[in-house]
């Protein structure tokens, strides 16, 4: 399955609740949880995703990709670069760099289908389909372009 | 820059006053508090000295004891040092921060000066709210005077900012009792004491953008064990500091404090165990009754209260024949917390001296060396009896039929 | 901050994401929406506290956490007294000269939901507005205890059910009015508050980078439209806030120092709540006979709203 626009090594390796149960031991002191494995060398604001040091405790490093039961296929053919479905995705899952739509971050994506709704273009950028189905297949089926009646 | 203040060799100060006092000399960084009797000249005392240039750091005069902890918690987060005091209602209505505190691991010193627990109210001295937060996670030093209320309000600094430890510690002093009683203190110069306390060493601090770190997740049934027996290690393995900070002050000072305080105990056959401000009146019950009538009696106080000192308790009372233990708060359908927590760490010796105990002084009554002396020598009875005469659980100055629980069933 | 005018999604869009997906709230949730908003709106340094909540609860269960800034849970209530012990940390650090990076901007946030903001964190939201902070309160509202399972808080409309003010044979849901936080936070004396929305997300973004500039305590209430507990398809919550914002159940304005109140969105077509009210679960039962006096009531209340706002918009008091 493809896990989607600019993944990198530490994106969605893990599923919730697949760690590794340590002992009291090893647990960090007080629960509190460092967001990075490294000291920032700049504002984390200034950094792009894919080039931070996340630590395991990032939810970055885990996957929801299980609760899809449909997901969104994105056309890239189609798409002016709106960037609505960024705007509204609540899992930050539509990957955007550049003012330019790279894709869908399949790691992270719960296929709630905000981003189809959101979607102004005629036919839609961005349709849901099976969780199964192959991208290459459901571009082949994009719809065409809908007449106002 | 904050001023500096020159004080006497020997000021005479209530435990109040000589508790603001600490706090201002250890400078400390936030101090967000609610006023609430008998504690509120403490932070009274904190506004006089912001509002005179003494204090370099953030005074916030929250909403309500629970948003004064609160704050005290976000404070503590972003890394600098932090305190507040409080008592009773104000203490319970803080009840559940104190947990979530501890459970994050962070230094805050609480001044408490123990005040009873509606209903019905009142606002005088008892333990109600110092056995309140008995299992909140807290380190708590137990002040018998003013002097004392200086002195370990001090060291609480050092105890709870110590890398090894890393937990909020509570400094106790009796309600009217210590706060509002004027007594000598010999305090130390703001330099000296600020350079006994120490700078605060940040650790895992919100304002350290470098390293984001979040306070406060959740743990599930998978994981939260784990961190709660992390944290009672924690305050276990504490009492190496307390000792060493203790060490520390008394070079210091020549004041000498240890994690249980014995009085007259070499030769006692007859012990009192208390609390608080009563430590000296039996002192003094049992300085008189060793003149009068030759009775060896001594007298055990836990200093520190958390970690229970278990160990300690069973050095101090492994040579008497029997033992009272007072508690100054009314535990409801059980035996006292400090009894039982006595008691216990006396089962598990060979040695098991005869033990009973007595609720006393709830609400402000007073508790005299009279009625200390009584208990002394009841105690001496059941000793040369070799049983306990008497029920376990007695109450002492209430007035009204006589009010006993529960026999022996032991010689 | 590096991105001060938000010309339009595109530039908006240039933002790196503060807040990290695989968090545990319900597909479709608006919560994540509007955090995304704030912390896209600004590259200042954020200190972030938060009441427990969905958002709280779903976005830092050990052993993972979805912020990429310094955040602080603590309890229910709290998170307004949480910020103000930070914030005054950092006035004192600052003082002292004992900060890491005594030049780095920082801003200091709250999130709540509407129960721990209209209801059991009132108190400490109250005390940290009255003491003047400098930080921006967010209150998430959806509505309802959505995190225990849809409960009522006195954020909840009248009419709505709820899983404890339930609509049933005897009982058309919620009695009480929805209380008006806005209204109370100006009443404070808070120098910036407001009602935004995710679906307008211009002003959302510029009214969070006005409240986040504006020194003092700012409060600012946004709609979030809940899939789980209002009950409609997650796919279409944004479409359920367009109906909530052209409907007016939820005006977006602001208000400056008390006084100036300013209309950040005039709906061409304002559109009946009848028409918002049907596209929700929750108000299902409103459609039977017995019980469309409810929403007649609704209605009329929403335009006295409108109007009132209209007037004190043109009146400048």
């Amino acid at each position: 399955m493809s896990k989607g626009a600019l993944a990198t090594e530490k994106r969605g390796i893990r599923e919730l609740g697949a760690e590794e149960h340590v002992g009291w031991d090893e647990v960090p002191q007080g629960v509190i949880l460092e967001s990075f494995e490294e000291e920032l060398k700049e504002n984390v604001a200034h950094i792009r995703p894919e080039e931070r040091p996340y630590s395991d405790f990032n939810s970055y490093t885990a996957t929801v990709a299980s609760w899809r039961v449909i997901k969104p296929v994105y056309n890239r053919d189609v798409c002016i670069d709106c960037q609505n479905c960024w705007v509204w995705c609540p899992d930050t899952s539509i990957i955007s760099r550049d003012k330019q739509m790279i894709g869908i971050d399949y790691d992270h994506c719960k296929g709630c289908g905000v981003c189809v709704e959101v979607c102004p273009t005629n036919p839609k950028s961005l349709l849901m389909f099976g969780e199964f189905e192959e991208i290459e297949e459901a571009l082949a089926k994009w719809p065409e372009k809908k007449k106002k009646s | 820059m904050a001023e500096k203040m020159e004080l006497n060799e020997v000021e005479v100060w209530d435990g109040n006053y000589a508790a603001s006092q600490a706090l201002r000399q250890a400078q400390v960084d936030v101090v967000a508090a609610y006023p609430i009797t008998p504690s509120t000249p403490i932070v009274e005392n904190y506004g006089t000295y912001v509002a005179n240039g003494y204090v370099d750091g953030e005074y916030v005069m929250a909403e309500s004891e629970h948003g004064a902890m609160s704050a005290c918690v976000g404070a503590a987060a972003a890394g600098g040092r932090v305190a507040t005091a409080t008592s009773s209602q104000g203490f319970a209505l803080m009840v559940e921060v104190l947990y979530q505190a501890s459970g994050m691991r962070l230094p805050i010193v609480l001044t408490v000066v123990n005040r009873a627990l509606a209903s019905p109210l009142n606002v005088r001295g008892d333990h109600s709210d110092m056995y309140l937060g008995r299992d909140s996670g807290w380190i708590q030093l137990d002040a018998f005077n003013a002097q004392e209320a200086y002195d370990l309000t001090l060291c609480a600094f050092k105890i709870g900012e110590d890398m090894n430890v890393r937990l909020p510690v509570m400094v106790h002093q009796d309600g009217f009792l210590t706060s509002h009683t004027a007594q000598n203190v010999h305090p130390l110069q703001d330099d000296e004491a600020y350079k006994f306390v120490g700078k605060y060493q940040p650790y895992e601090e919100m304002l350290d953008f470098s390293k984001p770190v979040t306070y406060g997740a959740q743990t599930e049934e998978d994981w939260h064990f784990e961190h709660k027996a992390k944290q009672h290690k924690a305050l276990f393995d504490s009492r190496e500091v307390i000792e060493k900070v203790f060490k520390e002050f008394k070079d210091l000072t020549g004041r000498e404090y240890k994690r249980v305080e014995s009085y007259m105990m070499d030769d006692a056959e007859v012990a009192i165990v208390a609390l608080g401000s009563t430590v000296e009146t039996a002192i003094v019950a049992a300085q008189q009754l060793r003149k009068e009538e030759g009775i060896k009696a001594g007298v055990v106080a836990p200093r520190v209260f958390r970690p229970f000192p278990f160990d300690e308790i069973r050095e101090a009372l492994k040579g008497v024949k029997a033992a009272t233990i007072l508690d100054r708060s009314a535990p409801m359908g059980a035996m006292g917390a400090l009894f039982n927590e006595i008691t216990t760490a006396m089962y598990t010796t060979p040695h098991r001296p005869i033990l009973n105990g007595y609720i006393y002084g709830l609400g402000g009554r007073d508790f005299a060396v009279n009625e200390a002396k009584r208990i002394f020598k009841e105690a001496k009875a059941n000793a040369d009896a070799g049983y306990l005469t008497t029920p376990i659980q007695q109450f002492s100055g209430v007035r009204g039929p006589k009010l006993g629980f529960f026999e022996t069933k032991r010689g | 901050m590096a991105i001060t005018n938000i010309k339009n999604l595109k530039e908006f869009s240039t933002a790196n994401e503060r807040l990290e997906g695989a968090h545990l709230l319900c597909p479709g949730c608006a919560h994540s929406m509007i955090v995304r908003e704030l912390m896209n709106c600004t590259d200042d340094n954020l200190v972030i506290a938060t009441n427990t909540g969905c958002l709280e609860v779903s976005t830092a269960v050990y052993p993972y956490t979805s912020w990429d800034t310094s955040w602080i849970h603590i309890g229910f209530e709290n998170a307004a007294s949480a910020i103000s012990g930070a914030e005054a940390m950092y006035k004192a650090r600052k003082r002292k000269g004992t900060l890491k990076d005594p030049d780095a901007p920082v801003k200091f946030v709250a999130f709540g939901g509407d129960g721990s903001t209209y209801d059991i964190g009132f108190q400490w939201l109250s005390g940290a507005v009255e003491r003047g902070h400098d930080f921006t309160y967010i209150c998430l509202d959806n509505e309802n205890y959505a995190n225990t399972g849809g409960q009522r808080s006195s954020a909840t409309p009248i009419g709505a059910s709820t899983s404890t003010a339930k609509a049933g044979r005897v009982s058309y849901g919620k009695k009480e009015r929805k209380k008006d936080m806005v209204a109370i936070m100006a009443a404070h004396g808070a120098p910036y508050v407001a009602q935004l929305s995710p679906n307008k997300w211009k002003s959302m973004a510029k009214g969070f980078q006005k409240a986040l500039e504006t020194e003092g305590p700012c409060f600012i209430n946004t709609v979030s439209a809940c899939t789980t507990e209002w009950k409609f398809d997650p796919k279409d919550t944004i479409a359920i806030t367009d109906l909530a914002t052209d409907s007016l159940m939820f005006p977006i304005y602001e208000i400056i120092n008390g006084t100036e109140l300013n209309i950040l969105y005039r709906p061409k077509n304002i559109i009946p709540v009848e028409e918002y009210l049907a596209a929700q679960g929750r108000y299902k039962h409103l459609f039977k006979p017995e019980n469309r006096h409810v929403i007649d009531m609704i209605q009329k209340e929403v335009n006295e709203k409108w109007e009132y706002l209209q007037r004190r918009e043109e009146a400048r008091v």
